[in-house]
C-alpha cells in the first residue's frame, strides 16, 4: 500500500515537471509570437525603436532557450522517461530549437526594419510582406496551438499553409528582382525586403516543423521530410503504419 | 390497486409522523400482539395433540417463515424499487415500508429541484454577455460559458483540463494571472492576426479557483487608437504653419523700423504663439507617452544631478520663489528613461516656481526608504482645493480658471507627469492645503532605485549581444 502510493506520488511529481516544462515551451512560443507581430509591423509602419527593441529583445529569447534546454536534460537524467512521456521532452527540446532560431529571424527582421525606416517607403507601403507577415503570424499561433492541445489533425491543417508561403516567397522574389532590374537605385532596399521574406518564410517552415513534432508526439511517427498527403493517408489507415 | 395502496399508507405514515412513537409503538404493539397469538395457538394445538414443544416449535417456526417472507419481498422491493410497486404489509413491515417510500420520495423531490435550479445557473452563465471561465490553481480550466468560447476558440470538452496560459502565450497574460491584484485587469491581443483586443479579469473564487472574465474590448480600443492618432496627427500639422508665424513674429519683433504703437501688440503675439508652440509639444509628447503601456527598462539615471540643474533653471526664471532648497540623496540613481524623468520632474518644479510667489519658499526632497525612492516638491503657495486634487492630473484641467493664462502653462504638465510615472511603476501622491501650500510627491518602487554609477562603467542594457 505505501509503495503504491510512493509511486503514485513520483508519477505525479513527474507529470507536474512535464507539464511545467510544456508550459516553459508554450510561453517562450508566446514571446516569440509577439517578437514576430512586433517585427512585422515595425517594418510595415516604418518605426525604428520598435525594431531595434525586437532586435534588442532577441536575447531573452535565447536564455529561455537555454533554460528549457537544461531543464529538459535534468528531467531526461533523473527520471528516464519512457514512451509517450520521451516523445514529449524529445519534441519539447526540438521545438525550442526551432523557436529559438524563429526569435533569430525576427531579430534580423526587427534589425532591418530599423533601418528602412529611415529610407523612403515604396508605393505599395510592404503590403506583401504585411499580407506574408500575417500567414505566418497564423502558423505560428496554430502551431503552437496545435501543441498545447496535442492536437495531431489541426497540426497537419497548419503545415499546409507553409505551401501558400512558400509560393508567395517565389512571388514577392521575381516582384523584387523586377523593380531591381526597372531602377538599379532600389537594389539594396530590395535586397533588403528579399531578406525580410527569406525570414518570413524560414519562420513559416521552423513552424511547420513544430507541427511535425505534434504528429510525432501524438501518432508516434516521424513524419519529417514526408509528403503531407502520404503523412495523412498514412494517419487514416493506422494498420499500414505499423502501429 | 397496490400502488394506491402503497400511496395510501405513506400518507398515513407521513400524516400519522408528529406522533410517531405511538405510532411506533402501536406497530410494535400489533407484532407482539401476533407473536402471542401465534404461541397460544401453537401451545394450544401442541396440548391438542398432545406434545406442547413440537406445537410451540411449529408456530415459531411459521412465523419464521412468515418473517422472512415480509424479509424478502422488502429486500426484492428495494432492490427493483424503480419497477416494481411496495410490499403490501401490515404492522411492523408495513411501518418499515411506509418509512422507505417516504424517504425515497423526499430524495426524489430535493434531487429535482437541486437539478433545476442547477439547468438554471448553467442557463444563466451561458447567457452571460461576457465570458467566463473557471481555473483551478494549477491555471486549468475547469469550466468555460459559450461566451468564452467564443472569444477564445475554445472547444467544449477537448479543452477542458487544459492551462489556460498554455493557450494565451502572451507575455503579459501570464504575468497578470500569478499577480492579478497588481492591476484592474489586463487588455491583449491573443491572437496577433486578428484585431480583436480582449479584456481579461482575474478573480479569485471557492477554494483556491479562479474566475477570469473576458470582455471583448476592441471597439473601445479602436476607438481610443483613432482618438489618439488624431491628437498626435492634429498636433503635428498644427505645428508646422506655427513654426512660419512665430519666426515672422520673431523677426518683426526685433526690426527697428517697425511703427512703436505695434510693439505691445506683436510682443503678446510673440508670447502666445510660444505658448501654444508649448501645448502642442506636450500633446506631441502626451499621445507619445499614451502609445504606449509598457513599463519603461531603461538605464541608471543621474537623478541628483537633474535636480540640480532643474533648482539652478527655476532660479533663472524671471519670478521666482526667494528660497529653493534642494535636500538630495546624491547616491540615489533611478533606473527609467532618462528623456522622460527629467521632463516629469521638471513639470512638477515648474509648476512650483511658478505658482509660488516671489517670498514664498520651494523645498525639494529625494530620498530613499525600504519602500523605494521618492522626489517631492513641497511649496508654499496658495494651495488646491480638495475637491480638485483628483482630477488635477487630467488634461487642461484647470483649478483656477482665472490663473492659466497670465503663468502660460500648457494644462498638460501633471498629465505628463502622471504618464510617465505610470510607465516607470510609480506614484504620484497630491497633497495641499488651501493657503499653506502644496506637497507633490512621486514615489518610485524598490526596484528601479539603484546607486550611483561610477562615470567609466557603462550600463549593461547598452552593450549588444
Amino acid at each position: 500500500m505505501e509503495t503504491a502510493d510512493l509511486s503514485h506520488h513520483i508519477s505525479r511529481r513527474f507529470n507536474e515537471d512535464l507539464e511545467r516544462v510544456r508550459t516553459k515551451a508554450l510561453s517562450m512560443g508566446g514571446f516569440v509570437e509577439q517578437q514576430l507581430a512586433k517585427a512585422v509591423t515595425a517594418l510595415v509602419d516604418g518605426d525604428s525603436n520598435m525594431g531595434e527593441a525586437v532586435a534588442r529583445d532577441d536575447y531573452r529569447v535565447n536564455a529561455m532557450e537555454v533554460s528549457i534546454d537544461e531543464e529538459c536534460a535534468r528531467i531526461l537524467a533523473t527520471r528516464a522517461p519512457a514512451a509517450g512521456d520521451l516523445r514529449v521532452i524529445v519534441a519539447i527540446i526540438k521545438v525550442i530549437t526551432d523557436l529559438e532560431r524563429m526569435g533569430d529571424e525576427c531579430e534580423k527582421i526587427g534589425y532591418i526594419a530599423s533601418r528602412l525606416a529611415s529610407q523612403e517607403r515604396p508605393a505599395d507601403k510592404y503590403r506583401e510582406i504585411k499580407h506574408l507577415g500575417r500567414v505566418v503570424e497564423d502558423m505560428v499561433h496554430g502551431a503552437l496551438d496545435s501543441f498545447a492541445r496535442m492536437d495531431a489533425d489541426a497540426a497537419i491543417k497548419v503545415a499546409h499553409q507553409d505551401r501558400w508561403v512558400d509560393e508567395e516567397y517565389e512571388s514577392i522574389q521575381r516582384q523584387c528582382i523586377t523593380f531591381m532590374m526597372e531602377d538599379p537605385r532600389s537594389i539594396r532596399r530590395a535586397l533588403d525586403v528579399m531578406w525580410v521574406v527569406r525570414a518570413l518564410e524560414r519562420i513559416g517552415d521552423h513552424a511547420k516543423n513544430i507541427c511535425e513534432y505534434v504528429v510525432f508526439i501524438v501518432h508516434g511517427k516521424d513524419v519529417r521530410h514526408t509528403r503531407l498527403e502520404d503523412v495523412e493517408s498514412e494517419l487514416r489507415n493506422p494498420h499500414a503504419s505499423g502501429n | 390497486m397496490r400502488a394506491s395502496d402503497a400511496r395510501f399508507v405513506s400518507k398515513q405514515a407521513l400524516v400519522s409522523q408528529p406522533s410517531g412513537p405511538v405510532q411506533g409503538l402501536g406497530g410494535w404493539g400489533y407484532a407482539l400482539a401476533r407473536v402471542t397469538i401465534a404461541l397460544a395457538i401453537g401451545a394450544a394445538l401442541g396440548l391438542f395433540v398432545g406434545n406442547f414443544w413440537a406445537g410451540l416449535s411449529g408456530a415459531l417456526a411459521t412465523y419464521l417463515g412468515f418473517q422472512l417472507v415480509q424479509l424478502f419481498r422488502l429486500e426484492y422491493w428495494l432492490r427493483h424499487r424503480n419497477v416494481s410497486d411496495p410490499p403490501d404489509a401490515g404492522g411492523l413491515w408495513g411501518d418499515v415500508v411506509a418509512q422507505v417510500v417516504r424517504l425515497h420520495r423526499r430524495k426524489n423531490f430535493h434531487k429535482k429541484r437541486l437539478i433545476e435550479i442547477f439547468r438554471e445557473l448553467r442557463r444563466a452563465a451561458a447567457e452571460m454577455p461576457d465570458g467566463a471561465i473557471i481555473l483551478n490553481h494549477e491555471r486549468e480550466i475547469l469550466w468555460f460559458n459559450r461566451r468564452a468560447a467564443e472569444l477564445l476558440n475554445l472547444r467544449r470538452s477537448a479543452d477542458l483540463g487544459l492551462r489556460i496560459d498554455n493557450l494565451l502565450r502572451h507575455p503579459s497574460f501570464a504575468g497578470y494571472l500569478s499577480d492579478p491584484e497588481s492591476s484592474r485587469g489586463i487588455v491583449i491581443r491573443p491572437k496577433v492576426v486578428e484585431d480583436v483586443w480582449l479584456m481579461f479579469q482575474a478573480m479569485p473564487f471557492g477554494e483556491k479557483q479562479t474566475m477570469l472574465l473576458v470582455r471583448d474590448v476592441s471597439r473601445e480600443e479602436r476607438i481610443d487608437a483613432m482618438r489618439r492618432d488624431f491628437v498626435a496627427n492634429a498636433s503635428h500639422e498644427l505645428r508646422s504653419p506655427l513654426t512660419v508665424i512665430a519666426g515672422y513674429l520673431e523677426t518683426l519683433a526685433g526690426d527697428t523700423a517697425i511703427d512703436p504703437t505695434l510693439r505691445g501688440p506683436l510682443e503678446e503675439m510673440r508670447r502666445q504663439s510660444q505658448r501654444m508652440t508649448a501645448i502642442i509639444d506636450d500633446l506631441l509628447e502626451l499621445s507619445r507617452l499614451e502609445a504606449s503601456d509598457e513599463q519603461v527598462k531603461g538605464e541608471p539615471v543621474n537623478v541628483p544631478g537633474m535636480i540640480a540643474s532643474l533648482r539652478k533653471d527655476a532660479l533663472a526664471r524671471e519670478h521666482h520663489p526667494s528660497e529653493i532648497s534642494a535636500e538630495v540623496d546624491a547616491s540615489l540613481w533611478l533606473i527609467g528613461d532618462a528623456g522622460l524623468i527629467q521632463s516629469a520632474l521638471s513639470n512638477l518644479v515648474d509648476n512650483a516656481a511658478k505658482y509660488t510667489p516671489d517670498v514664498g519658499r520651494v523645498a525639494l526632497r529625494w530620498w530613499r526608504d525600504s519602500a523605494g525612492a521618492h522626489f517631492s516638491v513641497a511649496d508654499t503657495g496658495s494651495g488646491i482645493a480638495a475637491e480638485h486634487i483628483p482630477r488635477l492630473t487630467e488634461r487642461f484641467y484647470r483649478a483656477d480658471p482665472g490663473r492659466s493664462r497670465q503663468t502660460g502653462g500648457s494644462g498638460l504638465g501633471l498629465a505628463i507627469v502622471k504618464h510617465v510615472l505610470h510607465r516607470h511603476g510609480a506614484e504620484l501622491e497630491i497633497r495641499s492645503v488651501q493657503g499653506q501650500g502644496s506637497t507633490f510627491t512621486c514615489h518610485f518602487p524598490e526596484a528601479r532605485a539603484t546607486t550611483a554609477l561610477a562615470k567609466s562603467v557603462v550600463a549593461p542594457e547598452r552593450i549588444r549581444a
